[in-house]
């Protein structure tokens, strides 16, 4: 596994505009600021950052500190007001709203914290999801010879949710640990080159936290997908590859108004 | 994918959304319902004065005229004299006519007593001749023809004997016993006044008169009773009979035609262009004064009367329909708030913004629809159940055929209004997507 450290020094016009294929970066991220009114200070300000392909690369920060910001602008869905985001060699900011929606489904998986599922799809339309947005992953899934429901079946065996009936069960039903092994499943579908991870293991205790962090990196590993991995706990750091203090990436003073997706309770 | 995700959504929410269904579905019924019965109404009401050109009787309005002859609604204030119906009867312009006496009632049916010009000339609906059932017309002062409302809601049968009762009220006060008539014919069904209607010649209707007068005539104590009967009745409203026609004018005499008075007479001319020529011609006769109407324009004058409790009734039923779908609107509102995350997770998934817009609107419309499609299919089954009801309270006959082009329009009205609608939450939801993202700002 190649780890890639931080970079402090690298600047906008050193990141390489080589194809998703001719690099080994799948992140990088350079001179980004981002702040949820132009009034307010910025909630992420991070100079550089490089996740190389097939990493599993953990964040760590307390609550509020800006993660799950930093989330949301790697999968597109926020945009940075200066600096270069570049995913798969991709530089998001250039793309276009609907080019970057597209893009998502198509590349990048995600995890949150809770709250992960669809209420009213089943286990199996929940894990196929991505695929009817995503025509990529849909073909992604049939290249390797196997349907979309064939996939979703696979993925879910591996992450211990296997069987017929399980995967026709209403997603309510299941416990918080089962859940979070659906929205793993999902996330891997079609073998996104990216998966973003926004602590999907605080509500978890410690072994089921263990079990579903070895689960998760083993399909990872399997799908050949990068992991970033966001959460303020730190005993998790001795499983990654390498562990950042978010505090020491993000160079910005106060707290985010951000709250993560079913976060508000904690 | 966006319509499987929509219904799977509804379905989760099955009570709140099966709730607004509902007051969709019951709004729609009812402005579709008051649509329909303002529609048949009109209709049933054109019908029954279709092939008739003018309408004749004792001087007074046009709209009362009209109304208490052909739909025995209200009393006529005078009555015709039968000179003056011979007369005109006989004028040349004249194709036909048919004599209508009324005044008395059978169990709550009104008895119009005719001739067999009734059955020749009367039309209804579109040039549509009275057609017998069973049975045959009254040949003699014996004989009634029963329409078909009175023969279905009563259970009467071909020969069987029945006697008619002094004034129109549902209670009969005093009953012309000694001269009942037979069921002769059971006139097939016209969706007019012609079903409600019991039919006896006006030769029978003079002999009913004349026995109750004879009888009445030969004994003091009889007649003194009548008298008393008469007096209360018309003290409490009861009796029109006398103010159509009176006992001692029939009287028992052999020259009973020439004592003989109607209510009213139809009209048909051999030339409807002298139609209005003709009525001028009646209104200014000086034998005796009359009114002659031109049903089709005094229909009109109903019409303008009644107009303002109809639209007042549309209007009613149009603002339940906002109610409904003000309600499809609240409880899409409040349903936004729980459904931000649904909406992060889709857009996480690479939902796009248009994705999400498309999701709340393609519930809204669903929802509309499905209100929409239930409204008219308890619309049908409510009227089909409430018809026998409608036509023996209100001589309605209610047929359920497809929607009028009114009624389509009502109905597209409503889901372009429940569609719009929808595009509140859509573009509420839609705008907070865009702003949450993957993460939810509280």
């Amino acid at each position: 596994m190649q780890h890639s450290p931080i970079d402090p020094q690298t600047s906008k016009s050193q990141v390489r505009e080589e194809a998703p294929a001719a690099t080994d970066n799948v992140v990088e991220l350079s001179g980004v600021r981002f702040s949820w009114h132009p009034a307010l200070p910025p909630v992420v300000a991070i100079d550089s950052l490089r996740v190389a392909r097939g990493e599993r690369l953990l964040l760590r920060g307390p609550s509020g500190s800006g993660k799950s910001t930093l989330l949301s602008l790697l999968a597109g869905v926020l945009k940075a007001q200066s600096g270069s985001v570049r995913v798969l060699g991709r530089e998001l900011g250039a793309l276009a709203g609907a080019t970057r929606d597209r893009f998502r489904a198509d590349h990048i998986g995600v995890i949150f914290q809770m709250f992960n599922l669809i209420p009213y799809l089943s286990v199996r339309e929940n894990v196929c999801l991505p695929c009817a947005f995503s025509s990529r992953r849909r073909e992604r899934c049939e290249q390797s010879g196997a349907s979309v429901r064939e996939v979703a079946a696979r993925l879910l065996d591996h992450l211990d949710m296997g069987g017929h009936e399980m995967s026709r069960r209403q997603v309510t039903e299941l416990s918080v640990g089962q859940q979070q092994r659906v929205a793993a499943a999902r996330s891997l579908m079609g073998s996104p080159e990216l998966v973003l991870a926004d602590e999907p293991t605080s509500s978890l205790d410690a072994d089921r936290r263990a079990a579903f962090l070895e689960l998760l990196f083993r399909e990872c590993a399997r799908e050949r997908a990068t992991l970033i991995f966001v959460s303020h706990d730190a005993a998790l750091a001795p499983l990654f590859d390498r562990t950042l203090e978010f505090a020491d990436l993000n160079r910005v003073a106060g707290s985010s108004p951000v709250t993560a997706i079913g976060s508000e309770a904690r | 994918m966006i319509l499987p995700l929509a219904i799977k959504s509804v379905r989760n929410r099955r009570f709140t959304a099966g709730l607004t269904v509902l007051s969709i579905a019951l709004s729609v019924a009812l402005l579709l319902g008051v649509e329909r019965i303002r529609q048949e109404s009109r209709e049933t009401f054109a019908s029954s004065v279709s092939g008739t050109d003018l309408i004749v009787g004792a001087r007074s309005s046009p709209v009362h005229l009209l109304l208490s002859s052909v739909f025995r609604i209200g009393n006529a204030t005078n009555n015709v004299s039968w000179e003056s119906y011979r007369r005109i009867a006989a004028l040349p312009e004249v194709a036909w006519t048919i004599p209508l006496s009324l005044g008395d009632s059978h169990r709550g049916f009104h008895v119009l007593g005719t001739t067999q010009d009734y059955f020749d000339h009367y039309r209804f609906g579109r040039d549509r001749k009275l057609e017998l059932a069973q049975g045959e017309r009254f040949a003699d002062a014996n004989g009634t023809v029963l329409g078909a409302e009175v023969a279905a809601a009563l259970g009467y049968r071909l020969g069987q004997q029945i006697v008619i009762a002094h004034g129109s009220g549902d209670v009969a006060f005093a009953l012309h016993k000694d001269h009942p008539f037979r069921v002769v014919g059971i006139l097939a069904r016209t969706g007019t006044p012609v079903d409600r209607a019991i039919h006896v010649s006006l030769e029978g209707m003079d002999a009913v008169h004349a026995a109750e007068s004879a009888e009445g005539g030969g004994d003091p104590l009889a007649a003194a009773m009548r008298n008393v009967m008469q007096r209360e009745m018309q003290s409490i409203g009861r009796d029109d009979h006398d103010r159509d026609h009176d006992h001692g004018e029939h009287g028992a005499s052999a020259n009973e035609a020439q004592k003989r008075t109607i209510t009213a007479f139809l009209v048909g001319l051999k030339s409807r262009g002298g139609a209005l020529f003709f009525q001028r011609k009646v209104n200014e006769s000086r034998e005796e004064p009359l009114t002659a109407i031109l049903p089709g324009a005094t229909l009109l004058e109903v019409w303008d009367i009644v107009a303002g409790a109809e639209k007042t009734l549309i209007a009613i039923s149009a603002l339940v329909v906002v109610m409904g779908l003000a309600g499809m609107l609240i409880a899409l509102l409040t349903s936004l708030s729980e459904r931000r995350r649904e909406m992060a997770v889709l857009r996480a998934v690479g939902a796009r913004p248009w994705h999400v817009f498309a999701l709340l609107l393609g519930e809204a419309t669903f929802l509309t629809l499905l209100g929409i499609a239930l409204g008219v299919a308890a619309l049908y089954l409510g009227l089909d159940a409430g018809q026998p009801w409608l036509e023996q309270r209100l001589g309605l006959f209610v047929a359920l055929r497809w929607p009028s082009v009114t009624e389509f329009g009502l109905m597209m009205l409503v889901a372009v209004s429940g569609v719009l609608i929808g595009l509140i939450p859509a573009y509420r939801i839609y705008r907070l997507s865009l702003a949450d993202g993957m993460t939810i700002r509280i």
